[in-house]
């Protein structure tokens, strides 16, 4: 399946692996942080035990930052699948837009990397997409294709390296919560900001 | 605790699937045909997701002290932050760590009274509009994190006073109780109107109220090892 790659010279591999490092190191910066403070938040307010069993898990299935956030009251509260359910239909509904841009440059590809590319299809991890400019679809797919593994990879070692830090260290956890409230704060100011540039 | 196992996993699986879902919407809608955003999906999305995040906003402070100013103020804080210097790590973390040090400072407080758990007077109550300290109605989620800063022992047992007509749906109140065991406090009781009133103090809980009238400060001078009644705010 990923032999097709090896259409592809060696050294232009590495190249387009160096590239897609390279473009990712901010991603790097704002995905370990966040996902600690996701990790930590699990680990004091989420009410599980092995905590970073469950980071781990949520922070590779969901791939989503501020999801990784909100699951974790409704852990806590073991709430109902119906609002989780609209929870997330929520907070993740921008996600159904991002895939349109990808439409054309993602045709035709395997299944199973296809599946893996739509799975990790979070904010940053879209734009770095879209900001690729290799023409050659083949190419452009190896691009994306570690573009999304190197940001998965961040956001897991993140979000597990915090749940473990909160569970081992006393972390002062009084307030914590509000971490979750100024990521939205965030969203939200960045959304008016757009909005306001484009109507206003 | 297996079943709550289940139903975290159960929960993780949901939230995976909706997501996952919207992902793949689109792949889903043009399968094979490869085109761009319909303009009117595009214009729909760009006004709706604003509206969304402002409702989650909303939603959130109500786990916050949102009583106090506090919050708010950290909230401003965040908004500022991010319209000035564009970097939303920089504002998540002020804000939080700004929030953290206004709460443990002390400028917030649980103003719940004192909290009283024996079988006679229980101050939790679950009633058909929802649970209460005292005369107050409380988000359930908060309230392990009450009982903490009350500094009640967790191998105290918390009688739930369960008001008559909720009687019959106790759904809630053992989710409740599950949820207090979730933080520690597994021994949990719910108790009746009837059986409230019908209780008789014992001995040592009369001795331990009358010692209690004397002390200056209960909440300092319970000793260990005995049992505590009554629980005093760390406001008072």
């Amino acid at each position: 399946m990923l032999r097709q790659f090896l259409q592809i010279a060696q050294f232009e591999r590495r190249a387009i692996l160096r590239r897609a490092f390279v473009n990712s190191l901010p991603v790097l910066m704002g995905y370990t942080t966040m996902g600690f403070a996701a990790g930590v938040l699990l680990s004091v307010k989420g009410g599980v035990s092995c905590a970073p069993a469950w980071s781990f898990v949520i922070a590779a299935m969901l791939v989503s930052g501020t999801m990784s956030f909100a699951i974790v009251p409704a852990m806590a509260a073991s709430e109902s699948f119906f609002a989780v359910a609209l929870l997330t239909l929520g907070i993740n509904f921008r996600y159904a837009l991002y895939g349109f841009s990808m439409l054309a440059k993602w045709k035709g590809i395997p299944v199973v990397q296809k599946w893996f590319l739509v799975h990790s299809l979070a904010d940053e991890i879209y734009a770095l997409d879209l900001a690729c400019t290799i023409k050659d679809p083949l190419k452009n797919r190896l691009y994306c294709l570690f573009n999304h593994a190197f940001c998965v990879g961040y956001w897991v070692l993140g979000s597990v390296s915090g749940s473990i830090a909160g569970s081992a260290l006393p972390i002062p956890s009084r307030g914590i919560e509000f971490a979750m409230v100024a990521l939205f704060l965030v969203i939200f100011t960045d959304q008016m900001k757009g909005f306001f540039r484009h109507h206003g | 605790m297996a079943e709550d196992v289940l139903h975290t996993a159960g929960i993780v699986a949901v939230a995976w699937a909706v997501t996952f879902g919207l992902r793949s919407l689109p792949f889903l809608l043009f399968a094979g045909r490869g085109r761009d955003v319909p303009p009117s999906v595009e214009r729909f999305g760009s006004i709706i997701s604003p509206v969304i995040i402002a409702g989650l906003i909303v939603y959130s402070y109500s786990a916050l002290e949102w009583r106090t100013a506090w919050p708010y103020i950290a909230g401003v804080l965040v908004v500022v932050l991010q319209v000035w210097r564009r970097n939303a790590l920089l504002s998540i973390i002020a804000g939080t760590v700004v929030y953290m040090c206004l709460l443990s400072a002390g400028c917030a407080s649980n103003d719940y009274g004192d909290i009283v758990l024996d079988a006679a007077h229980p101050s939790i109550r679950y009633s058909a509009q929802g649970f209460l300290i005292g005369e107050r109605y409380v988000d359930p989620r908060r309230v392990p994190s009450i009982l903490k800063s009350y500094d009640v022992p967790t191998d105290r047992v918390i009688h739930i006073l369960v008001d008559e007509e909720s009687e019959r749906d106790l759904k809630p109140a053992r989710a409740f109780m599950g949820l207090l065991a979730h933080n520690g406090y597994r021994r949990s009781v719910l108790v009746t109107k009837k059986r409230a009133e019908s209780h008789v103090r014992t001995e040592e809980e009369m001795a331990l109220e009358r010692q209690q009238h004397h002390a200056p400060s209960p909440r300092h001078a319970s000793p260990s090892g005995k049992r505590q009644i009554r629980y005093k705010g760390a406001s008072d």
